[in-house]
């Protein structure tokens, strides 16, 4: 992992947080390198023991934020209702739920109801 | 839409032989023949030995803790694994590391074969353009109505459009092309060659089945680099999931995360299948009869850890999914969801054998794996009215 371009800008994060840090470094890069995402920037949210990715998908001007998780954790609504917390209130939160094989699933979640868009 | 359900197995001939071709292994030892007409080789028939020599590619991979798997980072393993067993999925694809092919084809706009990836946009794309088109067909009949009611008259039918009928327009897409490809000409001499940095990943299962059953596979120490011995492999597979490690709570359980997982793991790979992660679909694993190119997965599998001695289970740092008994909206959620993807679930049990009854010696070697059984349960929905044979 060492030897990956990403590595750097993630280290400071990748030691500090040691359980996530497979969750971490694996959402950062299919937001960078995958999907192609603008401005990431790392926030951390110590509440929850991790931190959040912030950026924008191409071509967009939304700022979103995507919070990696691993398959293997237990979370609860009050772990949720922290990361909304901590992020300062965003409209909707991306929960990247990880697993072994590098299959990342993306879940949006919103305080709330909110209406289906289509 | 209706194209697109059995689109799997509609691959025009040409596709299906190229198919065949490169997907010819199903594991990645092949086995060479030698010449047919050798005597030598008649008389050895006869005695009952052969001259086929097995080939092993002997690939090799870094063991990565943080992710939990072992990272295949050189193309020429990469790709062996990939295309005999469909072992791994590239980090940043969908399945094969298609990352580098995407790259260069986005940069060239010219793309004479679409990726996996490439695919998934164009038909997302369409849906999005059905779901647009649907709502405003909604809209406008609810206009209508509302119209038709307030003059007192019947409103006119609605024309909704429905998955199966609607179908997408070209015009759109195709003007935008021509556009963007001299903007691309002019960049391509300032862009910098492109560093492909994606791996292969496999999961801690699909390497150890990899190393122990076939001994096609090398996993290398991440800090060393050096080669990582059977035993080694072994204790590294299981600690990964000890957090912090080497606590005495951790050593000398049945019931580690690897041993349990692995079980299911080597039941069906054993019995031929192409066993994939089930994320996707809620569940654990995903069993395809030859592999994902193919066709789409049959079946859905969850595999549920059952604890010979319940003592075992309380005193347990380890906290297994689905260890404890389910609820009926659980199993209904998720069979509901294989099913309206057209696939069977199958309950897995795998039973850890109690340490008071097995010796926990026997964890040091992977023969303890010998005493895990694994019993599978197919479901499917039975509604009376309608299912009459």
């Amino acid at each position: 992992m060492e030897k990956h371009p990403s590595y750097e800008a993630l280290a400071p994060y990748l030691s500090k947080y040691p359980k996530i840090a497979g969750p971490l470094f694996q959402t950062y890069n299919d937001l960078k390198l995958g999907q192609q995402w603008t401005g990431l920037e790392l926030v951390e949210l110590s509440g929850c023991s991790r931190c959040a990715i912030r950026g924008r998908r191409p071509q967009q001007v939304d700022l979103l934020h995507v919070v990696p998780c691993s398959l293997s954790e237990s979370l609860s609504t009050d772990w949720i209702r922290t990361t909304f917390k901590e992020l300062d209130g965003p409209s909707h939160v991306y929960l990247a739920i990880n697993t072994e094989d590098s299959s990342i699933v993306y879940y949006k979640i919103s305080p709330g109801i909110v209406k289906p868009p289509l | 839409m209706a194209s697109n359900r059995n689109r799997g197995s509609q691959k025009s001939g040409a596709r299906r032989a190229e198919n065949n071709r490169i997907y010819a292994h199903p594991l990645p030892l092949a086995f060479s023949n030698p010449e047919p007409g050798s005597t030598f080789g008649y008389v050895l028939g006869l005695l009952g030995f052969s001259l086929t020599k097995i080939e092993n590619p002997h690939c090799e991979g870094v063991f990565d803790p943080a992710t939990r798997s072992v990272w295949i980072t050189n193309e020429r393993d990469s790709s062996i694994l990939w295309r005999r067993g469909f072992f791994g999925k590239g980090d940043l694809s969908r399945s094969e590391p298609s990352w580098l092919a995407r790259q260069i084809s986005a940069r060239k706009a010219a793309g004479k074969y679409m990726t996996a990836e490439e695919i998934r946009e164009k038909r997302r794309a369409e849906r999005k353009q059905f779901k647009m088109d649907r709502a405003a067909a909604i809209a406008k009949a609810a206009a209508e109505a509302e119209a038709a009611f307030a003059e007192g008259r019947q409103a006119a039918p609605a024309v909704i459009p429905s998955g199966a009928t609607w179908k997408p327009q070209q015009l759109g897409e195709t003007a935008e092309l021509p556009e963007e490809a001299p903007d691309d000409k002019d960049e391509d001499d300032e862009l910098e060659p492109l560093k492909d940095v994606e791996h292969l990943q496999l999961t801690l299962q699909e390497a150890f089945f990899l190393v122990w059953n076939l001994d096609c596979l090398t996993v290398l120490d991440p800090q060393t680099s050096e080669p990582l011995s059977l035993q080694q492999i072994w204790k590294a597979f299981q600690n990964v999931h000890c957090v912090p490690p080497e606590l005495p709570v951790y050593t000398n359980r049945f019931d580690n995360p690897f041993l349990v997982n692995y079980a299911a793991y080597h039941y069906y790979r054993s019995l031929g299948w192409v066993v994939k992660g089930g994320i996707k679909f809620c569940v654990d694993l995903l069993l395809y009869k030859r592999g994902p190119v193919f066709h789409h997965a049959e079946f859905g599998v969850v595999v549920i850890p059952v604890y010979e001695d319940s003592r075992d289970q309380e005193s347990s740092p380890f906290n297994l999914p689905n260890a404890n008994t389910f609820s009926w909206s659980w199993l209904s959620t998720i069979n509901r969801v294989n099913s309206q993807v057209q696939k069977t679930l199958i309950l897995t049990y795998v039973t850890i054998p109690s340490s008071s009854r097995v010796s926990t010696d026997l964890l040091s070697s992977p023969a303890c794996l010998a005493h895990y059984s694994v019993r599978d349960v197919v479901l499917r929905r039975l509604i009376p009215a309608r299912m009459r044979d």
